[in-house]
Formats: C-alpha cells, structure tokens, sequence
C-alpha cells in the first residue's frame, strides 16, 4: 500500500509540476537522439542479463517486464 | 504534345482532387527512415565454477522497421545446457548416495562436496514476435508474445505497452502488463512437497505415482515515467508489480534431515534389495503464492563523448525477501568507431523466511514450508565486466564483453547446528560471460 501511494504521487508529482519545467527544446536533442543515449542501448545483452540474473537470484524485472520463461536450475 | 498535355491535366486533376479530399494532409510531415531490416545476433559462453551450470547461447534479433515508425522484432534463443546446481543437501564428512531425479537409478557424493547431479542436460528454445507503432501524434502502442520450450518446462506469454509523451515530448508516462501460463513436466514426475526422498524405482508405473506435471501463472504490471533532464540527462523510473501463483517449487531441490546434536544427516536403513538414498531427505515447498514490488530507476548522462549508464533497483516479496541492486555502466569512446565500456553490478538480498539449510529430525512435525535453495538464501553478489566494441569496414557493430559474476551466502549462524559450523554451507559459485555481438542490416 505505501508503495502504490508512494508511486502514485511520483506519477503525479511528476506529471503536474517538476516535470513541465523541465527538458529541452526539440533542436535541443542532438545528443539524446545518440544511440548511446537510448536507455537500452543493446536489446540482445539487456535481455542476456535479465535471462541469468532471473536464473540466479531472487529477483527479475525492474527495468521491464519480469523476464523468466525457463525451469533454470 | 498531346501526350504531355494529356498527363499535366491528369496531374493537374489529381492534385487538385487530393487538395480538396484533404489527402495530402494524411501524408507523414517529417522525414521517414528507409524500411528495411537489421540483425542483432549473438553468441554467449557462460560457465559456472565446480563444473555447475554452463551454457552456449545463439540469440538473434531481427527488426524490421516500416513507414510510419512501425517496427516489427523477432527474437530466437537456442541454449544447450549442461550441469546442474547443487541440489540443497548439505556437504557431509562422509559419502552421500542419492537418487536421481529419474527415479531409475543413483549418484554419490564424495565427503566435503555439495551434492550434484551432473548427468543434467537441457537445450531451450526460445522465440518471441514484438509490434509496436505510434498511435496518433503522441501514443505509442507494444504487444508481444513469446514462448520457450525445454525438456521440463514450457513458457507461453502476451505482453502489452501503452505510451504517451507530455510536455513536448520531454516525459512519457507508460503502462504495461505481461501474462505468462508456464508448465512444468519434471523428469521423473512431480514430487509430493516434504516427503522423503524415493528409492529407485519406488513405484510400478515409472513416476511413483507422481502427477507427471504441474502449471503456475504470473502476471507483471509496469508503470513507467521517463523523463528528459537537460541536453545531457535523460532519467526513468518504473514501479513494478509481479503476481505468481500455482506450483512455485523446484521439483529438484531437497532439504537434508540432520541430527539435532551433531548437525549430520540422519542415515537412512538400508534394506537389502533396494537402492535409494543413504541419508534422510526432503523435497522442498514453497507457498504456491508470490507477490513481488519493484521500484527502479535509470539514469543516462553524457560527459563530453563518454555516457554513463546507472540504475538501482529495489525489491520487496511477501516471501520476505527484500533486495538492492545497483548498476553502472560508462561507455568510453576511443576515437570515432570504437569503445570500452566497464560495468559493475552489486547485488544484494535477505532470506525468504522459509529458506534453512536443513530440516532437524527431533520428532517434531516438519514446517508447512522449507527450501534450501541457494537462490532464497541471504547472499551478495558482484559481476564485474568489461565490453569492447568497434564498428566493422562495412559500417556494421561489432562487440566483445567478459564478466566474471560471483555470488556468497551468508547463513545466520543460529541456523547451524553441531557440525554444521565448521564446514561450507552454502555453495558460494564463481562464473565467467562470453559474449560477441553482431549487428548487421539495413
């Protein structure tokens, strides 16, 4: 529950105030627009990582959807 | 003349007809990348220490992009398996005997070792399709499924994304969900949870009268906000939220009886004729429910050329485990067509609170729930790695990276009992990560 209302307010916070204020201009994003800028920046090793990590610990996820899909032994 | 005539009215007409039904208004206004496809492909080598688990992965990534930023990606994952994990059984001064999942026959562990079955072997196959495409000017839609086959386990799934951008494209406010149905089909049949561990050939129809397989569910929702900083500084954070439910267990995992003084398995007798275990085992169980919260957080800054990639995550489970995560990549270009790019990963987490390293044979009744799992148990781990990367002649990426990933168990000593305090009870595990990449296309 604290998590969720903590969430929520992130959202809104976010979305009403901080945010709008923030940012650049659309000529602005010369070096966002890199490819080394992308949050995921290689599709195959983001994915390797979150296969061994599910395989190996107790937590998945985070940065996406849970992953899994395996018996990992 | 009368040709040309002909086709400058025709043109003349066309435009004039779009112009009045509005078409050209239809027409994308900024400029489109060519459609065609591009490859991502890899081969990865991980191997574990202790001649654990090692695996050879082939993966592909093929995305075809089309006009308008639609965007269509197929994956395909081929591994072949080898060697297992330990098997939960505590290293013991003497020989163990165990039985093989199989039910048909046994292996022996010698003195100081944890118990393995190395006779594992798996090959997974794993594929996935993904679409995703603007809707209208500031929505962006994903849908996904993906499916992955073993030996003993069968995943299918759907996945589901849902983008807008606010303040001129400078936040986007995500949701989405992924729903996944698994089967599990374990060699050997299904073991009943907190019974000893079987003879072989303990029952006439092959499986000891087990169910031959079991199925559970998970559903993920994700609820993501991305956020431009400055020209520099991009920053994302998502909240997650991840619901199992159905047969969480590890049909291969045991637990080993201890003796309540000196902390050593409890011999089993030995009837003449058959052949089974020489100590007293336990399947494990774990409650059939798992409710797991996440909250991560990205960030991307760029420094003069060189990129730095951090991210931490924190989990909370109602198994009780809680864990931290921190990540740092720095991309460091050397002139214009290559990169090194060091990564270090920490990781941290508690116990589930039904994790114990073994049951203790007191007469008392067994818990509702044990699992001597190495995964459930409070460790750290760190991976430390480095990635090299160039653009090849033709123009294409072409990438090496190594890691070395080491986890270490940290048992709360009011757990051990007699013995157990002098010698290893948790598989500490060393591995090493291969992988070349190669992207091609387009």
């Amino acid at each position: 529950m604290i998590i969720s209302r903590f969430v929520a307010v992130l959202l809104a916070l976010g979305i009403l105030s901080g945010c709008s204020s923030m940012g650049v201009e659309p000529w602005e994003r010369d070096v966002l627009a890199k490819e080394e800028m992308q949050l995921t920046t290689d599709a195959i090793e983001a994915a390797t990582d979150d296969h061994i990590y599910f395989s190996k610990e107790a937590s998945s996820g985070g940065r996406g959807f849970g992953g899994g899909g395996c018996g990992c032994n | 003349m009368k040709n040309t005539d002909k086709i400058s009215i025709t043109a003349a007409l066309t435009a004039a007809t779009c112009t009045l039904l509005g078409t050209t208004a239809l027409q994308p206004v900024q400029a489109q990348e060519e459609p065609g496809w591009d490859f991502n492909t890899s081969l990865l080598y991980y191997a574990e220490s202790d001649d654990r688990v090692q695996d050879l992965s082939l993966k592909t990534l093929s995305r075809r992009t089309f006009v308008d930023d639609r965007i269509l990606s197929l994956g395909l994952t081929v591994d072949a398996l080898t060697g297992a994990t330990p098997n939960g059984a505590l290293p013991q001064s003497f020989p163990q005997t165990f039985t093989k999942p199989s039910g048909k026959n046994t292996f022996t562990t010698p003195p100081g070792e944890f118990p393995i079955d190395d006779s594992f072997r798996d090959t997974r196959v794993a594929i996935s399709a993904d679409w995703e495409q603007p809707l209208g000017r500031l929505y962006a839609m994903n849908v996904g499924v993906s499916a992955s086959a073993e030996y003993d386990y069968l995943h299918l799934g759907v996945n589901a994304k849902l983008s807008r951008d606010f303040n001129n494209r400078n936040t986007t406010l995500s949701g989405g969900f992924a729903f996944a149905s698994d089967q599990l089909d374990p060699v050997g049949g299904v073991p009943d949870p907190l019974t000893q561990m079987r003879n072989v050939r303990d029952d006439d129809d092959g499986n000891g009268g087990r169910a031959s397989n079991d199925s559970k569910e998970i559903l993920d929702l994700v609820l993501g906000i991305t956020q431009v900083m400055s020209r520099n500084f991009l920053m994302q954070f998502n909240y997650s939220y991840s619901d199992s439910s159905g047969y969480l267990n590890d049909p291969y995992k045991i637990l080993t009886s201890v003796d309540p003084i000196t902390g050593e398995a409890v011999p089993v007798p030995q009837i003449p004729g058959t052949e089974g275990p020489s100590h007293l085992n336990y399947y494990e169980n774990r409650p059939d429910t798992r409710s797991k919260h996440s909250l991560y957080t990205q960030g991307k800054y760029y420094m003069n050329g060189k990129v730095l990639d951090a991210s931490y995550r924190y989990m909370t489970d109602d198994w009780e485990i809680d864990s931290h995560t921190i990540d740092m990549r720095l991309r460091w270009p050397i002139g214009d067509d290559k990169y090194l790019e060091p990564h270090l990963r920490f990781y941290t987490q508690t116990a589930a609170e039904f994790y114990q390293i073994s049951l203790v044979d007191d007469g008392q009744p067994l818990p509702e729930y044990a699992s001597a799992d190495y995964r459930l148990a409070d460790f750290d781990a760190i991976t430390a790695g480095l990635k090299f990367g160039w653009k090849t002649g033709g123009g294409n990426d072409m990438s090496v990276r190594l890691e070395l990933y080491s986890q270490s168990g940290n048992v709360s000593p009011s757990q051990l009992i007699g013995s157990q305090a002098d010698q290893d009870v948790y598989p500490d595990m060393d591995a090493i990560i291969f992988q070349y990449s190669y992207m091609f296309g387009k």
